[in-house]
């Protein structure tokens, strides 16, 4: 019996023990049709999907290479099942071509007359296909072609794309590597998308993912549109663009609530794009403005979804996703996956963080015991309210203040979900707030103090779940948050995970309270995090609070 | 359309006419008779069944040989080369003797090598089907009854059809010109009936047309299906011998002729990877037939009133095992057949398990049996090994499992229909095919069914459903992997003795050599750990097969994730209450975590596990049987100090609240007697006022005016008087007219006659009669009216078929028709 570092699981799970000695080659063996579900810090899970297998399929891996990678590797004999059925799920794999025929445009071809007939016949395709034009050939409107793949990703016979993609306008944009160069990580990213066409990069928050995004643009040397969450994140997209690639602020339009430029590069906001004006949405124009080569998605795990929409008509374009947590809470992976594109490249966490390339993070847990009168509160409080009555109890306040002062000489953010908590908090460590009603302007000056270092301590609300860049920042503590949404527990992370210059730890702290549902939440939150092999700690509030015990008035 | 005035009703044999039967049987028997002990020995070898039960002297043997069944079987197990050269010997003989002659069936046989042919006929020669000396040997009259009508496929001679058919048939050349003559649609409908069989339908107009051309020409002759109503699809035509012949020129007369079994080419699979996969496979097959009882043992499944497991039921078992509803029934009928699981009452006593599936009785669930437990003990390899012997032997189909009956209902798991007695031996056939292939050899499915059809081409007939079924079953418990036999499978099938010996199926049972098959497979299954991986989000790395022990414990401490090769297992706050519950510790769950654990136990782990058993018991549950409150606690105080109240057994649970096991009646009395004010509530907390009720027995029904029963028999009168009477009187007619026939008859019938008081076989009585219908001899019949009397007639038989036998009775002159299953005995008449 081999002695590899893999096991294979019935419900077709791959745990790979990363202490391994061969542990690195079989990731290598793996990687390109297995995805990445965890990482936490002793066995990493892989998992086998039909998407993964079909992508590998359409990355050039046959079958028998799977296969072979998993016998090689296992630790244990591999049920025959399994390898079967990988072997069929492979070979539905590009049955059905989607392809550009000389004379009749779009078509879908089929290299299998019974599949053919088989989608032709089926419901779901009902108006997607036009006329018959042979046995093998039917014509499609090219204006379905994502919505086509994405039904016959559904039907189990994914369609192999060989219409390939438009350019584009040409656009001239290069790295402008003065000082610093493309960390190997990123060019790999950039290599993985280039090579796929079109599809998301999985990279931490802090990793550099901005400039994976320029990378492409670099490489597409095409005019390109970039949807960003919000003005903030567009204009450090802006300012990043300038500084590190040939591209002017002439290049480089606006166009969200207040602007509406439209350049060879344009950056707009989801939210300009889904307003609507009289049930209409009235800025899709955007979309067909200029002959965009590329597409960008930030944030590609909030993209709302009427964006989806769109998306699907823009199937003849490259398209980029960058994300630092492809778990969307609602549930709608699939339909990233098959509109805007696999995932292309995936990078655990600590793996990053061993490069130096992300800070090194403390998670920490502080459960905080609430006061008798707290408790009643919370006990009698209706389910609905239960949440906001144990996040905001007042107990945190004095805990939040010694974890503050434990770190004198480092830039804090506080970061919470409920409004009149965070005016509260403010005024008790007398630290301004940034929340959704703060104007851009005073945003920006918020954060241009908190970079400089002239402010030490900032207020955040939901706001600090979306991309700012914040470099300084080295401890967050999250006070409430939404519900159990893991997604916004690695955002919050993220914020202090840009590297220190003296390659310091970054520390986060969450306040909880005992034996409520804001426990229950928190267990939650951090799922995502301890896959990714963030260890928490977690120690009561007398611990922080210590000796110098602070008074509560 | 004319009809056929040559052919006899009931059968479209041409048997030629043959000499006085009676004196061919006694040649038969004679035969027989002067065999060597090694010779009849051999005989009896090949068709153990001639002996079962022992023959009284070798006049029986012959006659037993010579039965249809006993042919049958014999013909069943022989290849497809076999039996067509005994097609070939049918066609040979001569019209007056009967008798063929090995030259002739070489002639006929043609291209193919003479020494093959020859095997071949010596193979029929040895098991008497063929018999007499080899330049005159006659074919047992049974296999024209048994086999097809049309030897190699090939029609009746033309001049038995029709006479111009006969007179184009005579004229070697104008045949031929006429068959090339025809037009390219009549060719294409030659070419079918050359195939075999030589008949067609006219059916459709498409085909109409053609087929009118080739009637025309005399190339095909009309015929009507004898003995049967008009077909409404339209007549019958026959492709006459002589043309069929003429047709095949190329393949030769009896068709393509294969002497050697079809062999499966298969692709190559390295032996290791086979073994390799499929004892992953076993694994995965003992880890989803435990599944699925362990779903069954936390809620059991009810025993359908027609027997079996519902569909329902076996979707919620295979969801619960992960399992596909194919799989799921697949391991239900294993872990069944093996007694892993069986039928008990609902309320608890449990049934033997070896009762037959069919009709379960109300409240019946499917449980787990005891030996379940035990198996669990055991090694992944012996658990397999227990399934796969349980599987081999199991004369069951599980492929029918979701199929339609012929009645169109749907067929469940356990349920009778899916039962097939023929299972067993088909699964081994098809196993065996794979067992002679060089390890690692993986044929496909279709060249696997092929040679099954070649090695015993009239047993494969309809058995191609139970090929498949045991091929899919062989990859699903890991028997087969990659489409080949795995090393420790083929142990488990290898046995010494010849396949061919065996027809009856006895063999299933093991040998010594499964034990090997356990050593092999164990060797390939990677061995139990016992020691865990734990991990920051929690979850329990088991890399590997557990210990039993370890798995008992992660069974009460963690929810499972994930299972195969390794098992992936959680902790939750809800695991560790779990564990509190049945009496584990918080200190015992650190002592655990850290002795089982290769990896540091993570912080979050530690600090829940004392979060958990620190709520632990924060609230207490119990029964009472009554309550006393009151907001004065001193007035309670005072209640449970007084000592008159000591037999209320009294308890404090809280400052203001007593609790006693007594119901709440008695509890207010005794507090009223010890001069204390009560006042009783109701489960809303209102109180209750009541007065004292005056008590009553149960009202009941009266007992008075019941008349008295009536003793003995009742009269009898009327019709029913009268037919008691007649039956009195048709017995004794009855008797009276049995007492001619001879005792045999006579016994069966259950007249007692002295030293014969056996009823005679049925088998024996119908060889008897099937005898007599070739020789056209008198019999004596035994048999039972359709009114329950006994009656005995003589009379000559003129067919045996479809569960009749047609016979005439001279003296009467009528034609009888009794039911062979009323028929008592039959004998020969001596006269």
């Amino acid at each position: 019996m081999s002695d590899g570092p893999l096991i294979v699981q019935s419900d077709k799970t791959l745990l790979l023990e990363v202490d391994h000695p061969d542990a690195k080659a079989c990731r290598m063996a793996i990687a390109p049709f297995a995805e990445l579900e965890r990482s936490p810090e002793h066995v990493h899970t892989y998992r086998l999907t039909p998407l993964g297998l079909w992508n590998a399929r359409a990355a050039g891996h046959d079958a028998e290479s799977v296969v072979d990678s998993l016998i090689k590797f296992s630790r244990y004999p591999v049920p025959n099942a399994l390898l079967v059925d990988v072997a069929e799920t492979m070979d539905r794999y590009g049955r059905l071509q989607l392809v550009n025929d000389p004379a009749n445009g779009l078509v879908l071809r089929g290299l299998d007359k019974i599949v053919l007939v088989e989608v032709a016949k089926s419901k779901k395709l009902a108006g997607m296909l036009g006329a018959r034009l042979d046995d093998e050939t039917i014509v499609v409107h090219p204006s379905e072609r994502g919505r086509l793949k994405q039904a016959l990703l559904k039907l189990g016979w994914p369609a192999e794309d060989l219409a390939g993609y438009v350019d584009g306008e040409a656009h001239e944009i290069s790295l402008a590597e003065n000082g610093w160069t493309l960390r190997s990580y990123q060019q790999e990213a950039v290599d993985g998308f280039w090579a796929g066409g079109s599809g998301v990069v999985v990279l931490p928050c802090g990793a550099g993912k901005t400039l994976v995004g320029a990378a492409a643009m670099a490489t597409a040397k095409a005019t390109t549109l970039i949807l960003v969450t919000n003005t903030v994140a567009g204009r450090q997209w802006k300012r990043e663009l300038i500084a590190r690639t040939s591209l002017t602020e002439e290049e480089i339009g606006e166009y969200s609530g207040e602007r509406k430029e439209i350049r060879p590069v344009t950056i707009a906001t989801y939210q300009v794009l889904t307003s609507r004006r009289g049930g209409a949405f009235t800025h899709l124009d955007l979309f067909g403005a200029r002959d965009w080569g590329l597409v960008v998605y930030d944030e590609v795990h909030l993209l709302p979804a009427p964006i989806f929409r769109f998306t699907a008509d823009l199937q003849a374009r490259r398209r980029l996703g960058l994300t630092a947590t492809l778990v969307r809470e609602d549930g709608r992976e699939g339909d990233v996956f098959s509109l805007i594109g696999p995932k292309r490249y995936d990078a655990p966490w600590k793996d990053i963080e061993a490069q130096g390339w992300i800070a090194p993070a403390e998670c920490v847990e502080v459960r905080v015991t609430l006061t008798e009168a707290e408790r009643m509160t919370y006990a009698v409080t209706d389910a609905e309210e239960r949440y906001k009555a144990a996040a905001t109890a007042r107990t945190k306040l004095p805990v939040v203040k010694a974890l503050v002062d434990k770190h004198p000489d480092e830039q804090v953010l506080v970061i919470g979900g409920f409004l009149d908590q965070l005016h509260t908090l403010g005024e008790y460590l007398d630290a301004p707030i940034v929340e959704g009603s703060t104007t851009n302007k005073e945003r920006e000056r918020l954060f241009d103090a908190f970079r400089a270092g002239s402010l030490k301590t900032l207020v955040l609300s939901k706001v600090g779940n979306f991309s700012i860049d914040l470099p300084e920042a080295a401890v967050a503590i999250q006070v409430s948050g939404t519900f159990g949404s893991r997604q916004e527990e690695a955002q919050r992370l993220g914020r202090v995970l840009r590297p220190k210059a003296d390659g310091r730890q970054a520390h986060f702290y969450t306040v909880v309270s005992r034996d409520t549902i804001d426990t229950e939440y928190a267990a939650h939150r951090q799922r995502f995090l301890a896959e990714q092999g963030y260890a928490y700690t977690i120690v009561d509030a007398d611990d922080v609070l210590g000796p110098p015990l602070p008074q509560i008035d | 359309m004319f009809s056929e005035p040559d052919a006899s009703p009931g059968h479209f044999n041409i048997v030629p006419r043959r000499l006085a039967l009676n004196t061919m049987a006694t040649t038969f028997a004679d035969q027989l008779r002067s065999l060597t002990d090694e010779a009849l020995g051999a005989l009896v070898q090949l068709r153990p069944d001639l002996v079962v039960p022992v023959p009284a002297d070798i006049s029986a043997l012959a006659v037993r040989a010579q039965s249809r069944g006993s042919v049958a079987r014999c013909l069943d197990g022989l290849d497809e080369f076999t039996l067509r050269i005994l097609d070939a010997a049918r066609l040979t003989r001569s019209a007056d003797t009967a008798l063929t002659s090995v030259d002739a069936i070489l002639e006929l046989a043609g291209g193919t090598s003479a020494d093959d042919v020859r095997v071949a006929i010596d193979r029929l020669r040895v098991r008497f089907l063929l018999h007499g000396p080899p330049e005159a040997m006659a074919v047992v009259g049974a296999v024209d009854e048994v086999t097809s009508p049309y030897p190699a496929g090939l029609g009746r001679p033309a001049d038995f059809l029709d006479p111009r058919a006969a007179a184009l048939c005579a004229d070697k050349a104008k045949l031929r010109r006429t068959v090339l003559a025809a037009p390219a649609g009549a060719r294409a409908v030659l070419d079918r009936l050359a195939a075999g069989p030589p008949i067609g339908a006219l059916t459709r107009d498409t085909v109409a047309e053609p087929v009118r051309w080739l009637v025309e020409q005399h190339i095909l002759v009309p015929i009507s299906e004898a003995g049967r109503a008009p077909n409404a699809d339209g007549e019958l035509v026959e492709l006459p011998r002589e043309v069929g012949m003429l047709l095949r020129r190329e393949a030769g007369p009896l068709g393509e002729l294969r002497p050697f079994p079809p062999l499966p080419e298969g692709s190559a699979r390295d032996p290791k990877a086979v073994d390799s996969a499929g004892a992953g496979q076993t694994m995965e097959a003992v880890r989803s037939a435990e599944a699925l009882l362990e779903a069954l043992a936390t809620e059991a499944a009810p025993v359908l009133r027609a027997g079996g497991l519902g569909v329902r039921e076996l979707r919620r078992l295979a969801r619960a095992a992960g399992l596909d509803e194919v799989a799921a029934a697949l391991l239900i009928e294993i872990t069944y057949t093996a007694g892993l699981l069986g039928e008990t009452d609902a309320t608890g006593t449990s049934r033997s398990v070896t009762v037959s599936r069919a009709g379960g009785a109300a409240d019946e669930i499917f449980l787990p049996t005891g030996a379940f437990d035990l198996w669990r003990a055991l090694s992944i390899a012996q658990r397999w090994h227990t399934l796969a012997r349980a599987w081999l032997s199991m004369s069951r189909q599980p492929s029918l499992v979701g199929a339609r009956d012929e009645r169109d209902r749907p067929i469940n798991a356990l349920a009778p229909e899916a039962e097939r007695a023929g299972a067993p031996q088909a699964r081994r056939e098809a196993l065996l095919v794979l067992a002679d292939l060089e390890a690692g050899t993986a044929p496909a499915v279709d060249e696997v069914l092929e040679l099954l059809a070649w090695q015993a081409p009239r047993r494969a007939r309809g058995r191609e459903g139970a090929h498949r079924d045991a091929l899919s079953g062989a990859a699903l418990l890991g028997v087969t992997a990659l489409g080949a036999l795995t090393s420790y499978a083929r142990l488990l099938l290898e046995d010494p003795d010849d396949d061919e010996n065996d027809p009856l199926g006895v063999r299933a049972t093991a040998s010594a050599a499964p034990h090997d098959a356990v050593r092999i497979l164990d060797a390939l299954l990677p061995a139990p750990v016992e020691h865990v991986l734990l991990q920051a989000d929690l979850s329990v790395v088991v890399p590997g097969p557990p210990e039993p022990e370890l798995a008992g414990e992660l069974d009460v401490i963690a929810e499972p994730e994930s299972a195969g090769g390794a098992s992936v297992f959680r902790v939750t706050p809800a695991s560790v209450r779990r564990a509190l519950d049945v009496g584990y510790t918080a200190a015992d769950l650190h002592s655990l975590f850290r002795r089982r654990s290769r990896t540091p136990v993570p912080q979050t782990l530690t600090y829940m596990i004392d979060d958990a058993a620190r709520r632990h018991g924060g609230l207490r549950a119990g029964s009472a049987g009554s309550y006393l409150r009151s907001d004065d606690e001193a007035l309670v105080a005072e209640v449970l100090a007084d000592k008159r109240l000591a037999p209320l057994g009294l308890r404090q649970i809280a400052p203001t609240v007593l609790v006693s096991p007594l119901p709440v009646a008695r509890l207010l009395t005794q507090l009223r007697d010890g001069g204390f004010a009560p006042v009783a509530e109701d489960a809303g907390g209102a109180a209750v006022l009541s007065r004292p009720k005056v008590r009553r027995a149960p009202t009941r029904t009266t007992l008075a005016g019941r008349p008295a029963e009536q003793a003995g028999p009742p009269v009898l009168a009327g019709p029913r008087l009268a037919g008691v009477v007649e039956q009195l009187r048709r017995g004794d007619i009855a008797t009276r007219a049995a007492r001619r026939a001879p005792v045999t008859v006579r016994a069966a019938n259950g007249q007692s006659v002295t030293g014969l008081t056996s009823v005679q076989r049925h088998g024996e009585a119908m060889a008897v009669l099937q005898q007599a219908v070739r020789d056209k001899a008198r019999v004596w019949v035994g048999y039972v009216d359709s009114h329950g009397a006994t009656l005995s007639r003589l009379v000559r038989p003129v067919s045996l078929s479809a569960g009749y036998l047609r016979a005439e009775d001279e003296r009467t002159e009528t034609l009888h028709t009794f039911a062979l299953h009323r028929i008592t005995a039959a004998v020969t008449d001596e006269e």
